[in-house]
């Protein structure tokens, strides 16, 4: 207790020595009065030290603002003190609150000072500022519109001259064909396309299908795109609920596409960029190198697209870069640092160390529940997704004697006689015209997110809610299998030969809306 | 021929990187006026009318080449520092050094100890040790060195987070010290005015994480004519010695390098930084991490669409940073960072806010040229400073960024290149010789004070 009050005497003295000069003066006299005062002045001195105790710092704080109110007040820009709290920072404080914190700083400075006296200036020339600096904060601190146009200024420069030193040489037009039709995810999905296919820089040609005939949701989509020439086409046809119904569908918009280039005998590179596809910039560069027919590879994200199994089944996909090094000293130290590796699944071509396509990666999806489990899977017809093919826009016209003859003509692969849908890998007669991009399908361009909203999902038109919702009631029972199966046994061991199966293992349940694959095709290797 | 040349040499070039002197402009005017009499001189003559048509039309010719040769965009540009290009100068052959066959207790076993300590960006010490041992300028004789090199790793008590701890390191270092002087008469001779010590650590041989604290104990006495290489760089700062030399932090060259993405990526960010702004754990208020410069930033711009700055670490880092134009390398406790290293890597120019550091290999390296300097006391203006900067300025320091030798220069190689690291801090070390012959000592003469230091220093270990 006598310690409490001894440091606490301690504090009030030194307390009143910070103010101003009269109480100072006032202290030193009153401590040379003898006996009548010294009763009043040990009631005085108790009562600061319980006002202390009770109060805190606070007192000190009040003391130095009083002193330094009586200072001539610094530059305000530079002297606004540490943490303002997010009320503050808004820029709505008042002239006195900017005061109260610039004399704030310099308080606590003065405190800091007497209680540590931290800054350091050590002789011999030596200027070193060590201790607790002021944050400086200017009175306004948002971005200036002005220089934030003179950076987007510097950054296009920048990117011109990145484009010129870096970019590829050649600049064909690129045609994109992608089918849609009105759904829930379509908004999803397509303003993701549209705005990747706004910022290439070379002229767009965009080509949309819809199922179901041209509706005013997917126009409405469609006005916000910066192509070059856009061209909305409808399919009287609408969109089935089945998944292999659906790619059927798919596969005979996009010939209809197709045809409208046969037709206007437009020129450049064709892609199928699907909505459901995510593309990165460098699949359009890649592209433009392609000759008639390309092939890359398509990365598998989403709905049993994107678990691995520890089995060995699973293909690696990354560049053939040679990672170990021979250290004789620190090579064990290193080895035992090595991160682990993340292996998507890929979809594509395979090359082996010459460059040349010997076969295709295809993916084998899990079976899904509910679903009858065909045990000889190698029946089933396998294909490639129309994304995974570029082509040269004259590959498809129609006057002969321009294309090579390994080329099968428009009619022999467009319609076929038999009925069956149009695959877009028979319009090459062998595999080894297809020229391989992307570092020999090795590097990933693009990516199929297959995430998909039920097929009797309701949502509001434009996604705008004109009456509030009366009953809401989550999705439950749905015709639609759940999760896919888990495999009793492991699967049967790959192929030598480069290609390979990826199986997904285990399931990913989402509550609320059921995510579905928006295309699920059985497919096993092929070689 | 020579008229071509001469016309070469006048005609202004809008991309060049050579310039002219003005030594050469003098010699080309005399010699063009030489030119115009023999022009004269020709055209009294007839019949060389065709002569001259045919001179013209060369001339002409070459000029417009030049002009194309001029508008073909240059990638990188040659780095000639205050020195000159001594980025690519060979130190093998111009000096020689012995390296101390010190008890596995200075090195060895700190490594198998904690193998952290290859890791982490005070792995500089391990990484020359590993590379003068094998190096075609280390030598076996000891009265042909011109440098002795003691392997003592003192950043390697490593705490369980990985942060190492200073406080035995001056002990370490005096007992390595103690040893070489017992063992071999060379510390003795110059009281190791020819030795040089590898100290990466926060602040460099002063051996303390906090400033304060580093000041007070100044460079340890016993290493007051060694030549130090270390990170720490700061003018007017104790810690840092007269003729020490700043090496780059250690990054890891192949993680790097295994990160890298098409250079025809678009650079779509303009300002990028990661890291802390306030350290809770030590400094709640702000104030005292990094002067209060980082804390500024964050006021300042955290609302700022141009500035890409968070405390979160993604795992995209160096992605990012190659799609970025800029990136923020602000002092922390310490002036220096592995970001400077890893902004030269991906062609990001660094906007260094520390005042008065000095920066890796000065005196190799035109930082000035390649990076934006702002004080801290600017930093609430660090928007307008950086959109201000003229589009001609930020190509040119890219292209130095560009430039090869530049990035080569920042890493500690495995195994070692021409031009890296390593082979900067032996050119820094052979421009030091010949050595000044004041610092051999004659038999006897004592220049240490063995006993000064802080008591605890004084503990053999």
């Amino acid at each position: 207790m006598k310690k409490v009050t001894g440091s606490s005497h301690r504090l009030a003295r030194m307390r009143s020595k910070n103010r101003s000069g009269f109480n100072s003066e006032q202290a030193s006299e009153t401590s040379f009065r003898l006996m009548p005062v010294s009763h009043f002045r040990v009631f005085i001195q108790c009562m600061f030290c319980i006002g202390t105790l009770i109060l805190g710092f606070r007192l000190t704080t009040e003391s130095s603002f009083l002193k330094a109110s009586f200072q001539n007040p610094e530059d305000p820009f530079t002297r606004i003190s540490a943490r303002t709290d997010s009320s503050a920072s808004t820029g709505t404080e008042s002239q006195f609150d900017l005061q109260l914190r610039r004399e704030f700083a310099n308080g606590s400075k003065g405190s800091r000072l007497a209680y540590n006296g931290t800054i350091v200036h050590s002789s011999g020339g030596v200027r070193v500022d060590v201790g607790r600096h002021a944050i400086l904060i200017r009175p306004w601190p948002h971005p200036d519109p002005f220089e934030v146009l003179h950076a987007h200024h510097l950054i296009k420069r920048v990117q011109l001259e990145q484009r010129q030193l870096y970019g590829s040489k050649e600049s064909k037009p690129i045609i994109a064909i992608t089918t849609t039709f009105v759904r829930t995810f379509q908004a999803v999905h397509l303003t993701g396309l549209l705005h990747t296919l706004s910022v290439i820089p070379v002229p767009v040609t965009w080509i949309v299908m819809e199922a179901g005939g041209v509706t005013n949701e997917t126009a409405h989509f469609l006005s916000l795109a910066h192509v070059h020439r856009l061209l909305h086409l409808g399919f009287d046809i609408p969109m089935p609920a089945g998944l292999n119904e659906r790619s059927k569908l798919e596969a005979q918009m996009r010939v209809e596409g197709l045809r409208y280039v046969q037709k206007e005998k437009l020129e450049g590179v064709v892609v199928f960029a699907d909505e459901s596809n995510i593309h990165s910039l460098e699949f359009f560069t890649e592209a433009q190198k392609v000759d008639w027919v390309g092939a890359v590879s398509v990365g598998l994200l989403g709905f049993a697209g994107f678990e691995e199994s520890p089995q060995s089944g699973i293909v690696h996909v990354h560049d053939g870069r040679v990672e170990a090094r021979e250290n004789h000293i620190l090579f064990a130290a290193r080895q035992a640092a090595a991160a682990p590796r993340f292996e998507p699944q890929v979809q594509g071509p395979s090359c082996d160390s010459n460059g040349n396509l010997i076969g295709w990666h295809i993916f084998d999806p899990l079976p899904l529940e509910g679903e009858v489990h065909k045990g000889m899977r190698a029946a089933q017809n396998r294909r490639l997704e129309w994304a995974n093919f570029v082509l040269n826009a004259r590959a498809v016209w129609k006057t002969e004697g321009n294309q090579p003859e390994w080329i099968r003509s428009w009619d022999e692969w467009a319609n076929p006689e038999d009925g069956s849908t149009p695959d877009i890998k028979a319009i090459v007669r062998s595999d080894q015209w297809v020229k391989v991009l992307g570092n020999c399908g090795r590097k990933v361009l693009l990516w199929w997110l297959r995430a998909e909203a039920r097929a009797d999902s309701k949502h509001p038109n434009k996604w705008i809610l004109d009456e509030s919702l009366e009953i809401i009631v989550p999705a439950k029972s749905t015709p639609w299998p759940r999760r896919p199966v888990r495999r009793a046994a492991p699967p049967p061991p790959a192929p030598a030969g480069g290609t390979g199966t990826k199986h997904g293992a285990g399931s990913r349940v989402s509550s609320g809306k059921v995510r579905r694959p928006k295309r699920k095709q059985d497919q096993t290797n092929v070689s | 021929m020579v008229v071509v040349f001469l016309l070469l040499l006048l005609m202004p070039s809008s991309r060049s990187a050579t310039s002219i002197s003005v030594v050469d402009r003098n010699v080309v005017v005399g010699e063009m006026g030489e030119m115009l009499q023999l022009r004269k001189r020709r055209r009294r003559r007839r019949g060389h009318v065709s002569l001259l048509t045919c001179v013209v039309g060369f001339l002409f010719l070459c000029q417009v080449s030049r002009l194309a040769a001029a508008a073909v965009l240059h990638r990188h540009q040659r780095i000639s520092g205050s020195a000159g290009d001594v980025l690519e100068d060979n130190p093998v052959g111009r000096l020689k050094v012995f390296v101390y066959e010190l008890p596995s207790k200075y090195n060895k076993d700190w490594l198998e100890k904690d193998p952290r300590c290859l890791t982490h960006m005070f792995a500089a010490e391990e990484f020359v040790h590993d590379f003068l041992l094998t190096s075609p300028v280390r030598t076996h004789n000891p009265k042909e060195a011109d440098w002795f090199y003691t392997p003592v790793y003192t950043t390697c008590d490593l705490m369980p987070n990985g942060l190492p701890l200073p406080f035995k390191s001056p002990r370490i270092m005096r007992s390595a010290i103690s040893y070489i002087s017992t063992h071999w008469p060379y510390w003795n001779r110059t009281e190791g005015a020819d030795h040089f010590f590898v100290v990466p650590h926060d602040f460099g041989a002063c051996f303390h994480y906090q400033e304060e604290k580093a000041i007070e104990r100044g460079v340890l006495p016993l290493l007051k004519h060694a030549t130090l290489v270390q990170t720490f760089g700061q003018n007017h700062h104790v810690c840092l010695k007269e003729g020490s030399i700043v090496v780059p932090p250690y990054a890891p060259p192949e993680k790097m390098q295994s990160r890298f993405i098409p250079l025809s990526t678009p650079r779509s960010i303009f300002v990028y930084f990661r890291g802390l702004f306030y350290d809770v754990g030590n400094d709640p208020e702000g104030g005292y991490y990094a002067r209060g410069a980082r804390a500024a930033v964050w006021e300042n711009f955290k609302d700022n669409p141009l500035f890409d700055i968070s405390t979160q670490h993604p795992s995209t880092y160096y992605e990012d940073m190659q799609r970025a134009i800029f990136c923020l390398c602000p002092l922390g406790w310490a002036p220096w960072s592995p970001r400077l290293v890893e902004g030269v890597i991906f062609g990001c120019i660094p906007v260094i806010i520390a005042d008065d550091i000095v920066l890796p290999f000065a005196d190799a390296i035109p930082w000035e040229k390649i990076g934006v300097f702002v004080a801290e006391k600017d930093v609430p203006n660090l928007d307008k400073i950086l959109s201000s900067i003229s589009p001609e300025q930020v190509l040119e320091k890219q292209r130095l960024l560009a430039n090869p030798a530049m990035k080569q220069a920042m890493l500690f190689s495995q195994p070692a290149l021409p031009g890296d690291a390593f082979h900067q801090i032996l050119n820094g070390l052979a421009r030091k010789l010949p050595h000044d012959p004041h610092i051999y000592l004659e038999p006897g003469q004592m220049v240490l004070n063995w006993t000064e230091g802080p008591v605890g220093d004084l503990k053999p270990w």
